[in-house]
């Protein structure tokens, strides 16, 4: 454990130094051969690791086999590295014609409000999206033309993957002791209480990166609500407040679990991968996140897991946080609109789907029928999980979408509830200054 | 006659000025305009990549001024003048008396082996002092629990106490070897004269250090605390890789806070202004110490 942490530190290290030297892309090397008709897309994409890599290479390749004289030329960014720099770049002439653009008001807002993205909705027509993915999932990709509001008004990207948050759990360890998936809140709190009189962490978890404490917070959060209102609360439309009951008592219950003792131990000082490893080496029956870790739990362990949803609290439908990953949008002053526009289609293609399930990520897109994909192993349990809150219309949101800052606001305020140093109620009031504050300004 | 100060002695001087120009464009180019595009930037509401540029006046200053996260901010910075300068000076100064008195064996090796932290990248520091401080399987706990001091084994940089210190202490690691380094270098030049007259009139080793040594390194010392300082209120790298500035606000930093403004809430025209501030502090600290610096010359002299 401990070498593996050295080597995923230096490796980190390296990395985190490497692309720090990377060299920029300069126009010279996408100018297109003279004298040939060769047309180059500059694409920006962050699947960097392995696996994903691999599927985006895959694509690439018979992308361009099936467009002759199209050449693609890739550049792989971390989401972080991504984030600062393709806002600046899609201001550019020679900037990328297709890039990832994260949702949100900070990234995909911004961008729509500066301008800056191509609205799909032609595309839409002419490719039949609607076939493809729902509205519920069209919107989150979606904003006025102005960037204002978020949810509704022109399609801006599209997403090829799918994320749902939900309870990862070692299977021998649950085996060994005779425990079950519980299928109400209550049991899943009894057995919380049972594998800590066991001697073993109940969940695995670390919150010195901060946001999967967000995670934490709000799949407990969205067994509590209605899917009404985390809509509101995400759009920032019909002024709701953060400051509600619901919310004040998934507090409570993160917070009692804290001082129950069912996090790991000292887990204010653990990040989320070392978190994920000591997981992955047996430590701990559960952990809480999303389905993207389902790839690299199934490679490289002697350990079997498997991934249920947070059963529902009595009385509640229940939801979970889950969405679409990360689209594909078009720079608005690229001249290549409709081999971009090709491009995205390709990525949400059922080829598209195939590849991603059978590198265990969820495909945004129905797998194609009769493809011979297993999901008799945990990428399964996780597809499962998607279908039965996409079928059952309880997708929830990423709460830190809500407001411009509501991202750090949430980190700094749950690590204080984690903490013990406030209560649920400072937590909510905290909370809802910053979203009263936010929706207060929108309206001026 | 009105020539004949540009041509005597020698050649005219403006000529001196084509040996600097290409220096002085780089520093005008690269440094200067920076500078003043920052300052500029700072009265303005802008996003850092849409054709929205308002003028908002002094706004970004009013705002940050009455903002508690910037106050919070930097009321870290001034501690972590404690870690980065006070105490690494400190320590720098008794090593180097250690080893400059008498010959030691190993001299050299143990110079750079306390220089090396200096030289390594800060981001892999982080890296490294992230695992350390690990709760878990991190060795600073472990060896804790081993010689039974269980309840000193805390979660490091997740506890609101402790989180601030122990980032701080990071930088005490890093910052030193450079104070040792210098004021062995400065070491060299105070002469052994003084020391035998004052072992002869009887001052035994601590009274030689507070009143040769200490005076001795004054210019030295000042290089130190200036640098040192400087770094410390400038830290970034060290947060964004150990604890992001959390747990809550503990650890937040004023350079942690403009990188957030202008990257990820894309206010580049507030990051400019907590940015101008930064820099106008660290400039009255450096004047200040300079003079401290100069006035030790005169009075010596």
């Amino acid at each position: 454990m401990k070498k593996r942490s050295i080597f995923l530190s230096i490796s980190l290290a390296l990395m985190i130094l490497l692309s720090a030297c990377a060299k920029p892309a300069s126009p010279t090397d996408q100018a297109p051969v003279a004298g040939t008709d060769e047309q180059v897309l500059l694409v920006w994409d962050q699947f960097y690791r392995d696996e994903e890599s691999k599927v985006i290479e895959t694509l690439n390749a018979e992308f361009e086999a099936a467009h002759p004289g199209v050449r693609i030329q890739r550049e792989v960014k971390v989401l972080a590295d991504l984030q600062t720099t393709v806002k600046l770049a899609l201001a550019n002439a020679d900037g990328p014609d297709v890039a990832q653009v994260n949702q949100g008001r900070n990234d995909m807002g911004a961008l729509v409000e500066a301008g800056l993205l191509l609205p799909l909705n032609s595309y839409l027509e002419k490719y039949d999206w609607g076939t493809v993915f729902s509205t519920s999932v069209a919107s989150r990709n979606s904003f006025t033309e102005d960037g204002k509001t978020f949810g509704t008004g022109n399609l801006y990207g599209v997403s090829p993957t799918a994320e749902v948050v939900g309870v990862f759990y070692n299977k021998d360890l649950f085996k060994k002791n005779g425990w079950d998936i519980p299928t109400t809140f209550e049991g899943f709190e009894t057995l919380l209480a049972e594998i800590r009189a066991a001697d073993i962490t109940p969940i695995s978890f670390g919150s010195l990166d901060g946001w999967n404490a967000i995670h934490e917070f709000s799949a407990i959060q969205h067994l509590l609500v209605s899917l009404d209102y985390i809509n509101n609360l995400t759009y920032g439309v019909n002024n709701v407040s953060f400051d509600i009951p619901e919310n004040r008592q998934a507090a409570q219950i993160l917070q009692d679990w804290t001082n129950a003792g069912y996090f790991s131990d000292g887990f204010p000082g653990i990040g989320y991968d070392d978190s994920n490893n000591l997981f992955k080496a047996g430590n701990g029956a559960m952990t809480i996140t999303g389905s993207w870790l389902a790839p690299e739990l199934m490679v490289d362990t002697d350990q079997e897991f498997g991934f249920f949803l947070l059963p529902p609290y009595e009385g509640k439908t229940g939801m979970a946080i889950g969405g679409v990953g990360i689209p594909f949008a078009i720079r608005k002053t690229s001249e290549k609109h409709d081999i971009a526009a090709e491009y995205l289609n390709w990525m949400i293609s059922p080829r598209a789907a195939e590849l991603w399930a059978e590198a265990g990520m969820l495909p945004a897109m129905a797998l194609p029928e009769g493809s011979n994909i297993d999901t008799k192993n945990l990428f399964g349990d996780t597809l499962n999980a998607w279908n039965t809150i996409n079928q059952g219309n309880a997708v929830g949101h990423y709460i830190d979408w809500a407001t411009p800052t509501f991202y750090d606001i949430l980190v700094a305020e749950l690590q204080k509830l984690l903490g013990g140093i406030s209560t649920p109620a400072n937590f909510t009031e905290a909370v809802e200054a910053d979203y009263g504050a936010y929706l207060q300004s929108k309206s001026e | 006659m009105a020539n004949v100060t540009n041509k005597y002695p020698g050649e005219s001087r403006w000529k001196g000025w084509w040996y600097l120009l290409p220096a002085l464009l780089v520093y005008l180019l690269f440094t200067f305009l920076p500078i003043l595009e920052t300052i500029r930037s700072s009265f303005y509401q802008w996003d850092g990549f849409s054709q929205n540029k308002t003028w908002i006046g002094i706004a970004n200053y009013v705002e940050l001024f009455s903002d508690p996260k910037f106050h919070n901010a930097l009321g870290n910075n001034l501690i972590f003048v404690i870690f980065y300068s006070i105490i690494p000076i400190m320590i720098g100064l008794f090593l180097a008396s250690l080893l400059s008195r008498r010959p030691i064996p190993g001299f050299a090796f143990f110079r750079t082996a306390l220089f090396l932290p200096q030289v390594i990248s800060m981001v892999v520091v982080g890296v490294i002092w992230r695992w350390m401080f690990n709760p878990t399987f991190g060795p600073i706990n472990t060896f804790l629990r081993q010689i039974g001091l269980d309840v000193f084994a805390i979660s490091w940089l997740g506890d609101f106490t402790w989180a601030l210190p122990a980032v701080g202490g990071i930088g005490t690691w890093v910052q030193y070897g450079f104070c040792m380094v210098l004021f062995l270098a400065g070491m060299q030049h105070i002469q052994d004269e003084y020391y035998e007259a004052a072992s002869l009139d009887g001052a035994n080793a601590f009274r030689q250090f507070i009143h040769i040594t200490v005076p001795g390194l004054r210019s030295e010392i000042a290089v130190a605390l200036v640098t040192t300082i400087i770094a410390a209120l400038r830290v970034f790298d060290l947060v964004y890789t150990t604890t992001r500035g959390g747990p809550g606000e503990s650890t937040m930093v004023t350079g942690f806070l403009i990188y957030r403004a202008a990257f990820t809430n894309n206010r580049i025209g507030y990051a400019a202004a907590i940015a101008t501030v930064l820099t106008l502090i660290i400039l009255i600290i450096s004047l200040f110490i300079r003079r401290f610096q100069q006035q030790g010359i005169e009075e010596s002299a």
